[in-house]
């Protein structure tokens, strides 16, 4: 009996949690940003098909992540990192290619992004966790772990719009993180915050990363990507460049920008 | 489908795979806007109750604005057309008045449904959820507005016009049933094409106005034959403007005491219902390009 049991459950554990095959995300110039009826009309009008180009922020990637690993993403500004993560977490839909996920994600993007400035701190956590979906009644039951956790104190009834920058990202964190996700989605969060939240995000990130659980990261600052994570991969322009040991890619990275920044006479890009 | 669905389920290992190829038919983008709505309801509570809470806390009287607005709007036209333009009907106070109650009701609810998506872009791009319940939100919320309106109704009649009260007041839920299917279906609709058309908002505050001039709230039946004898067309606009008949039906059975138009009622209800479903097919179907053009 335990001989035909072992195989199915060591498949479904090896199987990635994460399984990226051939994405692409295609935007459409045309739609994007800002139009209005006097743009469209314009267009309409000229008829050039100069204005209604394509642009692919991703094309062509493959990866996958496995339970237990986590993966760094780095890049260049407006390589396609937060597409690649808004993809995973099902934001924007692949305009070709296939996105397969494997237990339950959750995604810290932008923390507090559906906070509203209004009401109060714990009805923004009700809100929040219905924007997730998170049900009822399991809200309610972590209610006090988020709030204790967020360390908000006495300003938990107060609205959100007196809050500071940080006790709004530590709340968005709290909540985040408070459904125990076998995926998590992090991009350029863990910088938030003062001294103390941030060395209690980075133990439950931890935590949440030991719980055989895959985290992808997205993150300009490297020292997270050789100290937490086990691999990671280099996109720029839309493309991956690279992927492998975390120590090996950021090197190669650092090397690359610095060769572009040469090469343009100018620092940034 | 949703990954966050999920979350509050014990199910060990829910799995979604995302592909270009599962593109759901009209029939099928339906069924998924209807479980949308049902499985986010108490998503839609929070952001009703959320709206309500904004919109009493800003001002000194709060929510009593929902009473007074509707009562003051009213005289301010019965001094414009009865004083000023010095045309009237019979007791002109509640013969507007069943009018504009329901008119502030939809056209806050528009108002209110055309930016509820574009003004959630923040979240859009963070968060993936059911981006109908936005719109679906922002018109339920003004249920409770128009709930509130009927305090100053009652007290209009009991107080002023005691005579014209008559138990087909009842039937006013039923009327509000019709406009609200109306309502979800522009709603619904204008909110998604303000994604791509910002002009939208500001094109709808004339158009709303204009709407309610063409819409028999300020006059009844006579002044619109006299409008048929020189133009003709703006009386058949008027006519075949969905509010005809529901204006029509409120006052039936707030002013005259007597039974709506069934037939022209259940036309509307049949049009409105036609036309939400092309409205909600419409949001689902660009839907998916919302956080990019945000």
């Amino acid at each position: 009996m335990t001989e035909i049991a072992a195989p199915a459950a060591g498949q479904s554990g090896r199987l990635p949690a994460i399984d990226v095959r051939g994405l692409g995300v295609r935007y459409s110039l045309r739609l994007t940003r800002k139009n209005t009826l006097r743009n469209s009309l314009a267009q309409l009008v000229r008829r050039d098909g100069g204005g209604g180009g394509h642009f692919w922020a991703l094309r062509d990637v493959s990866f996958n992540v496995v339970h237990g690993e986590s993966l760094a993403i780095i890049g260049p500004n407006g390589a396609g990192k937060s597409t690649l993560l808004q993809s995973m977490a099902g934001i924007i839909e692949p305009s070709e290619g296939e996105i397969s996920i494997r237990g339950r994600l959750s995604s810290l993007l932008t923390l507090g992004a559906g906070f509203d400035q209004e009401l109060s701190g714990r009805e923004n956590i009700l809100l929040a966790g219905a924007f997730l979906g998170i049900d009822h009644g399991e809200i309610q039951r972590r209610l006090e772990d988020i709030i204790a956790f967020a360390d908000i104190g006495q300003f938990i009834d107060a609205a959100i719009k007196t809050y500071s920058s940080g006790m709004r990202a530590r709340l968005g964190f709290s909540i985040a993180t408070s459904v125990e996700p076998d995926i998590l989605l992090l991009d350029e969060v863990l910088a938030t915050g003062d001294q103390v939240f941030r060395a209690k995000s980075k133990e439950r990130v931890l935590e949440l990363a030991k719980g055989a659980k895959a985290i992808v990261l997205v993150t300009h600052d490297m020292h997270w990507v050789t100290e937490f994570c086990n691999r990671a991969m280099l996109i720029e322009h839309g493309h991956v460049i690279a992927e492998g040991q975390p120590e090996e890619i950021v090197r190669l990275h650092e090397a690359r920008s610095e060769e572009s920044r040469r090469s343009a006479g100018t620092p940034g890009g | 489908m949703l990954p966050f669905a999920a979350m509050s389920r014990p199910i060990p290992d829910p799995s979604v795979t995302r592909t270009t190829a599962l593109r759901p038919g009209p029939v099928g983008l339906l069924g998924i806007a209807l479980s949308d709505v049902w499985s986010r309801r108490q998503l839609i509570r929070y952001l009703v109750s959320a709206d309500l809470k904004k919109k009493g806390r800003d001002t000194l009287f709060g929510n009593v604005w929902w009473i007074l607005d509707p009562l003051l709007q009213m005289i301010v036209y019965v001094i414009l057309v009865s004083v000023i333009f010095n045309r009237t009907e019979e007791d002109y106070a509640l013969f507007i008045f069943a009018a504009i109650l329901p008119w502030k009701w939809f056209s806050s609810a528009i108002g209110d449904a055309i930016t509820s998506v574009s003004g959630q872009d923040r979240l859009i791009k963070q968060v993936q959820f059911p981006k109908i319940v936005l719109p679906v939100a922002a018109i339920m919320a003004g249920i409770t507005q128009f709930a509130f309106g009927m305090i100053p109704l009652a007290g209009l009649l009991l107080l002023v016009y005691p005579d014209r009260i008559s138990p087909t007041l009842v039937l006013i839920p039923l009327v509000a049933v019709v406009q609200l299917v109306f309502t979800l279906a522009l709603g619904v609709l204008a909110a998604a094409l303000n994604v791509f058309f910002r002009d939208i908002g500001n094109l709808s505050r004339h158009a709303l106005r204009l709407w309610f001039y063409m819409s028999p709230a300020l006059y009844g039946a006579a002044v619109i034959d006299e409008i048929a004898a020189t133009h003709g067309y703006i009386a058949a606009s008027i006519k075949i403007n969905p509010f005809y008949p529901i204006l029509n039906a409120y006052r039936s059975v707030i002013y005259y005491g007597s039974a709506p138009d069934w037939i022209a009622l259940g036309g509307v209800l049949g049009a409105s219902l036609a036309f939400l479903l092309v409205a909600v097919w419409f949001f689902k179907r660009v839907e998916p390009t919302f956080a990019k053009v945000l």
